[in-house]
């Protein structure tokens, strides 16, 4: 069966149904006629016997016998197939009508009642035996009644024989109906077959349309859809990737393409030249990091940042990040605070990474003179990191978005300095999402918090 | 100090060649895996810059069979790959160390010097000096010019690196991995901020000046009688 075609399985299983239908219907038609033709034989032979038991009742002697032949042989002769013997007690044979016949002497005298049957002479016979009793004689004479039922027996014959010939006409037309119904059957999917066929790159919009396919069929469908989606959402991601890249890159290319240029148009000196060459490293240096950052992200998204698994105590990496960045807040009159503490396993260069993202970018939006407060919470679910800033309220429609590579709150404006290519939170999702954890930001009443959660260091199975 | 340089873009290879000489380096310059092996096998130098991706034989190749001969010369990777895998490889095949293009010039230099040092680690110094500023290293004391000067702890793990290795520009991002354990690139202005602070503290009452910024580059630790 592996290597036959769905059809051809679906017709073959079909034409199997029908024989095992058929076969089971023509054993069971069989047995109920052969049991319906006993009954009416048994029926016939009990109601012939009462009738002749009723005549020979009458009977006093052997010589009344004689008297009540005719009303016998006219019970008989309404019924072709019937004979009757009658014997005396003793065994000897008082009326055979109308032929003799060697009964079996175990029928003979078998005195219970139910219903015989023998062979002879390629006939088939049902008897039955009764004895009758007059009202001074018991058991006086034996009655047997004959029915020739060869008759049935060529007719079951006859049935099996057709029984065979349409069984065999039945599984052949049902192959055939079997093979035209799979394949009218197998129709949506051979549709669905040449919608799939026909998606390229271009047509990954394209979704197969779920109401004309059977129940079914829906559920591949659905799936086929959903990995179409997840295509679709790749290529877009990797699309505006590249558009990205192109756009960010194009930037500090034409800087230094028209400064070096414009410098070059006519002879300056050298300290020009040094200024143009100093401008140009900045740019370059600009560059540079972004791919770095790019590389990252790109190996974030197909998953190939592992990071390693060590116990961290978040509280260390945020007080040497403090001391880290404390100069530099010092000079806006910002404070740096860290309160709580909390372990989690994970990638040590990876997290000070993801932390000191959030730092620099508290630091940039900070109010000067107030207070940066980082929270480590540590519950038997989450270890959790906060870092709160006082700034201006960011609208409810950029929260979401302020992890998107590239997204600015404000598109005309490069805040910060100009290496802040806005990668920073990106990067610092990703490497939240590769330690299994979440990170969100919350603003309201001037206070923005980034709130990144982790699973406990015990979760995972400290080292 | 002689280096060998295997690297076959020419643009990338001239330029590293006159950086490295300018440097004070006598630098070889070949363009082939085939030739890099020949002249590391016959001559001696004091470090190999291999370039993974070469012709005929690739970084790794020569390296293999560097070490095979029994060469223990350090061994600086370049690579334009930055798989996790190729640095493992690199470093298992017994590199010293490994950067991924584009690097900047300054950072190479840097760790080429490292490289160099390495081996011949000079006695350990519990107090340096240069021109009139002295630094106990166990004290953890400054004084110049006669003057204590009081310094915080990170602002004297910067000055002590600085004097190391004064005379050699250092990068931002290296400073900030050797003081501040910072291993990343943190596009921030702390290094300036705190080079600005340790200035105030050693430079700025003194005619002349220790601390000396490379635009674009690093910052480095020098005096005129030094040299």
């Amino acid at each position: 069966m592996k290597h036959l075609s769905l059809t051809a399985r679906m017709s073959l299983m079909f034409m199997f149904a029908v024989i095992a239908v058929l076969t089971v219907a023509g054993l069971s038609f069989n047995e109920l006629s052969r049991h319906h033709f006993m009954m009416l034989d048994q029926q016939t032979l009990d109601e012939k016997l009462e009738s002749t038991q009723q005549i020979l009742s009458n009977t006093r002697s052997h010589a009344d016998l004689e008297e009540v032949l005719p009303q016998l042989k006219a019970l008989l002769g309404a019924h072709h197939d019937l004979a009757a013997i009658i014997l005396a007690n003793d065994g000897t044979v008082l009326f055979a009508e109308p032929l003799p016949f060697n009964i079996p002497e175990k029928y003979r005298l078998n005195p219970d009642h139910g219903m015989w049957a023998w062979e002879e002479n390629g006939h088939m016979y049902r008897g039955m035996t009764a004895q009758v009793s007059t009202p001074d004689q018991p058991a006086f004479l034996t009655a047997l009644l004959i029915l020739d039922v060869t008759n049935h027996v060529h007719f079951f014959e006859t049935l099996q024989r057709w029984f065979w010939i349409g069984l065999v006409i039945s599984a052949l037309v049902s192959a055939a109906l079997g093979w035209v119904v799979a394949r009218s059957g197998l129709r949506p999917l051979r549709q669905v077959t040449h919608v799939a066929t026909s998606m390229s790159a271009r047509s990954l919009k394209e979704r197969i349309p779920l109401e004309p396919v059977p129940l079914e069929l829906q559920q591949l469908v659905t799936s086929f859809n959903a990995m179409l989606a997840r295509l679709d959402d790749a290529f877009v991601r990797l699309s505006n990737f590249s558009a990205d890249i192109a756009h960010e890159l194009r930037t500090p290319l034409s800087n230094l393409m028209t400064h070096t240029e414009v410098v070059l148009t006519q002879k300056r000196n050298l300290e020009a030249y040094e200024e143009n060459l100093y401008s140009n490293l900045d740019d370059l240096k600009r560059m540079s990091r972004m791919i770095d950052d790019m590389l990252f992200l790109a190996k974030s998204d197909n998953g190939l940042i592992i990071p390693e698994q060590s116990r961290i105590e978040l509280s260390e990496v945020a007080t040497k990040l403090i001391e880290y960045y404390h100069l530099l807040a010092d000079e806006q009159g910002i404070q740096l605070v860290v309160t709580g503490s909390g372990s989690v396993l994970g990638d040590k260069l990876m997290l000070d990474r993801a932390i000191s993202n959030l730092l620099s970018n508290a630091l940039r939006y900070t109010t000067a003179g107030k207070t940066i407060l980082v929270t480590i919470k540590s519950t038997a679910s989450a270890v959790t990191l906060i870092v709160e800033n006082p700034g201006e309220t960011i609208k409810p429609e950029h929260l979401d978005k302020l992890f998107d590579r590239f997204y600015r709150v404000d598109p005309a404006r490069r805040e910060g300095s100009p290496s802040n290519a806005g990668l920073g939170l990106a990067i610092t999702r990703s490497i939240v999402a590769a330690h299994n954890g979440k990170i969100w930001c919350t603003s309201s009443n001037g206070i923005t918090a980034f709130h990144m959660e982790f699973p406990p260091a015990t979760i995972l199975g400290a080292l | 100090m002689k280096l060998l340089v295997a690297e076959d873009e020419p643009k990338t290879g001239t330029y590293l060649q006159q950086g490295l000489t300018e440097a004070g380096f006598n630098v070889d310059r070949v363009m082939t895996g085939t030739d890099a092996l020949q002249h590391a096998l016959s001559e001696a130098y004091d470090l190999l810059i291999l370039d993974v991706m070469m012709p005929g034989l690739d970084g790794w190749e020569v390296l293999r069979m560097i070490r095979a001969a029994g060469k223990d010369v350090p061994v600086l990777f370049l690579t334009a790959r930055d798989g996790v895998e190729d640095r493992v490889k690199g470093l298992e095949l017994g590199a010293d160390d490994y950067l991924v293009k584009p690097f900047a010039f300054s950072e190479l230099l840097a760790r080429v010097r490292t490289l160099l040092r390495r081996g011949n680690s000079s006695p350990t110094q519990t107090t340096m000096k240069i021109a009139d500023l002295e630094v106990d290293l166990l004290k953890r004391r400054a004084v110049r010019s006669g003057k204590r000067i009081d310094l915080t702890a990170k602002e004297f793990s910067l000055l002590e690196l600085l004097l190391r290795r004064r005379g050699e520009v250092l990068p931002k991002s290296l400073i900030a991995s050797q003081v501040w354990d910072m291993n990343f690139d943190s596009d921030t202005n702390v290094i300036e901020v705190a080079i600005r602070r340790l200035r105030a503290k050693i430079d700025d009452d003194f005619e002349l000046k220790l601390i000396h910024t490379a635009r674009g580059m690093g910052y480095m630790l020098d005096a005129p009688e030094s040299e």
